[in-house]
């Protein structure tokens, strides 16, 4: 099964503009670890909108896991994101009211096919994301506290914590390490891909630091997949 | 959802805190000029439920009932005692009560009347008049205090006062070489009966000067009019359609200017009258409601630039654009549900704690009720408008969220 599979994708953000993002061809394999870079203004945060299927193309196929995006309608959209979809933010990924065992469930509320899959494990959606929590180095203490009192490396491993949570198969990550230290970026980044592969989830992880592609299978520059502004 | 929505309002519990007490403090005020209105009416309602008719010198209707039964005003002419021998003697009448006012103790209104007085005033349900202590006087220079007056005075049976010309509360011409005699006081009934000092025509005619009837023939007593003039009197008639009637008669009777009185039709056409101040009222705590409710929509929306983290982060764990919607809807409901309640509260947490107050300083007791059809239907109305603003901020928040997407810029 193919991941993700783009053919003739054009998308722009206003009608009768010239396109943000043509793509003619890119695919990313099943169970594949990949790192995209682009300095700012490369069409990142559109490509990352229209995987997330809060926006689709004007023209051309967007597919994740043999699902074509464009024929579902919006809801359907959002449906299949809380399904299949873990996304990290580059920070304040978490409402910072809820306690970080209850921030790692948000992943569960709009989607009854994670609460499925932890079911099939054998386990409670509680268990499974304080298991993955504990998993992620969060102390018993930390599990409980609420949100905003967790310090920037925290925040994002229950952000972690939550997208992984029901064993999505895709997992989107936007520039997660861009608030971390060195240290803390590099053992965050292998925690994350470690969980990952114990589900064989699909990792796309943007950023624009091109050192960290030693931990991913493959590295894209995001400027030889967008044609847009090239043939135009 | 909810639970997000009650955690979201949590954790802004300062600005949340506020609007509640907005909205529940509009709901009590309106809640209670309804209520107000409401046991005003049947508290004077009450006061008046055994007479059929009163009568008094000529003047409005409405002032002879408020100054003969409530104390409220005063009576600028007497009716003389022949006039009322006449009426009182038609075939129609079952009984009648002699009333003069004008004399007051520390304030609290003198009801010089007869031993009638105890037989016919019925209050509430045509309930009687009931001693706490002591009985109705019988003789001359003895009274009867009504509950409250006992208390504000602080006299029991078997002391004395002293009768003061007038109705303030002080006066210069106290009739201090006549001191009466307590020797009976009232139980409470909840009316301005409750307020007053009731002794008989005589004794007060004699404190004004007139002469004492113990010096005359006890077998001749009835030659003598207890009084050259009353105030008002009340009456009791057979059957009650005679009222109409008789009142004619009296409204045209020749020998001197009369005006009688049906109290419940009069009290209806002061209420008819004040209904002007009501709707004013109600306008008035209704503006206050809605300005508790757009308390609410300002601190919404003023929100939602801060909150749009918040949405995005829904958007991303699988929240489309209407789960948003749905949940400032879910906010502002909570909000307006929890404000109306605590607004129902507050009120009878008030009428409990002022009850005393209000009875001691206008007689009205305070019922405890179940919020009426029409007070729910106000509360219902206040959600349905906290509801209805609410779709502001949340659609804001929907199309909002719709552009964001999962990038916020802020």
């Amino acid at each position: 099964m193919i991941a993700v599979s783009v053919r003739d994708l054009s998308f722009s953000w206003k009608r009768n503009e010239p396109a943000t993002l043509e793509i003619p061809e890119w695919q990313v394999q099943n169970g594949e670890t990949l790192l995209l870079r682009g300095p700012s203004g490369s069409g990142k945060s559109t490509l990352l909108s229209l995987l997330a299927g809060i926006n689709t193309p004007q023209k051309g196929e967007l597919s994740l896991f043999d699902t074509p995006l464009s024929k579902l309608s919006g809801r359907q959209r959002d449906r299949f994101r809380a399904d299949n979809i873990g996304y990290i933010f580059q920070q304040f990924n978490l409402l910072p009211y809820l306690s970080a065992l209850d921030n790692a469930l948000l992943a569960c509320q709009f989607s009854s096919i994670r609460k499925e899959r932890i079911a099939k494990a054998g386990e409670t959606p509680e268990a499974s994301a304080h298991n993955m929590l504990k998993r992620l180095g969060l102390s018993e203490s930390q599990i409980q506290q609420p949100a905003h009192s967790l310090s920037v490396g925290q925040q994002q491993r229950v952000a972690a914590a939550r997208a992984l949570l029901g064993a999505p198969p895709l997992l989107i990550a936007d520039e997660p390490t861009s608030a971390l230290d060195a240290e803390h970026r590099d053992s965050f980044i292998q925690l994350l891909l470690e969980l990952s592969a114990k589900n064989n989830t699909t990792v796309i992880f943007v950023t624009h630091d091109a050192a960290l592609s030693r931990y991913f299978d493959s590295h894209v520059e995001l400027n030889d997949l967008n044609k847009a502004g090239v043939t135009a | 959802m909810i639970k997000l929505a009650i955690k979201s309002l949590l954790n802004r519990r300062a600005s949340v805190l506020l609007t509640v007490i907005a909205i529940a403090v509009s709901v009590t005020l309106l809640l209670a000029v309804e209520r107000t209105r409401e046991q005003v009416q049947t508290n004077f309602a009450n006061t008046v439920s055994g007479t059929d008719l009163i009568i008094g010198a000529r003047t409005s209707q409405i002032q002879l009932l408020l100054s003969s039964v409530f104390h409220i005003g005063s009576m600028t002419n007497n009716m003389s005692w022949d006039a009322f021998d006449d009426i009182r003697s038609r075939p129609a009448v079952e009984w009648a009560v002699p009333i003069s006012l004008g004399d007051s103790v520390g304030g609290l209104p003198v009801v010089a009347t007869t031993e009638d007085y105890f037989k016919h005033f019925r209050y509430g349900s045509k309930q009687s008049l009931t001693f706490a202590s002591g009985d109705a006087f019988k003789g001359e220079n003895q009274v009867v205090l009504g509950a409250e007056a006992a208390s504000k005075l602080n006299k029991k049976v078997g002391d004395n006062i002293t009768i003061a010309h007038g109705s303030g509360g002080i006066s210069f011409s106290e009739h201090d070489d006549h001191p009466l005699t307590i020797v009976g006081i009232l139980k409470r009934t909840g009316t301005p009966v409750d307020q007053t000092i009731l002794t008989s025509l005589t004794s007060l005619e004699v404190i004004h000067g007139g002469e004492s009837h113990d010096e005359h023939d006890h077998g001749d007593s009835h030659a003598h009019p207890p009084a050259e003039s009353i105030s008002a009197a009340l009456l009791g008639l057979k059957a009650k359609p005679l009222a109409l009637r008789l009142q004619r008669q009296i409204n045209t009777y020749k020998p001197e200017p009369l005006t009688a009185l049906l109290p419940g039709m009069t009290l209806q056409e002061l209420w008819k009258t004040l209904r002007v101040f009501e709707q004013a009222l109600t306008v008035i705590s209704s503006m206050v409601v809605l300005i508790g409710l757009l308390g609410m929509l300002t601190i919404m929306l003023a929100s939602l630039r801060e909150r749009r983290r918040e949405m995005a982060v829904l958007r991303a764990v699988g929240a489309g654009p209407g789960t948003v919607f749905g949940l400032l809807v879910s906010e502002a409901l909570l909000l307006t549900l929890v404000g109306a309640a605590s607004g129902l509260a507050l009120l009878y947490l008030l009428e409990w704690s002022l009850a005393g107050v209000i009875q001691s300083q206008t007689g009205i007791v305070l019922s405890f009720a179940w919020p009426t059809i029409a007070e729910w239907w106000r509360l219902g109305l206040v959600v349905v408008t906290g509801f209805v603003l609410s779709l502001i901020p949340a659609w804001r928040a929907y199309r909002q969220s719709l552009a964001d997407g999962l990038t916020v810029k802020v």
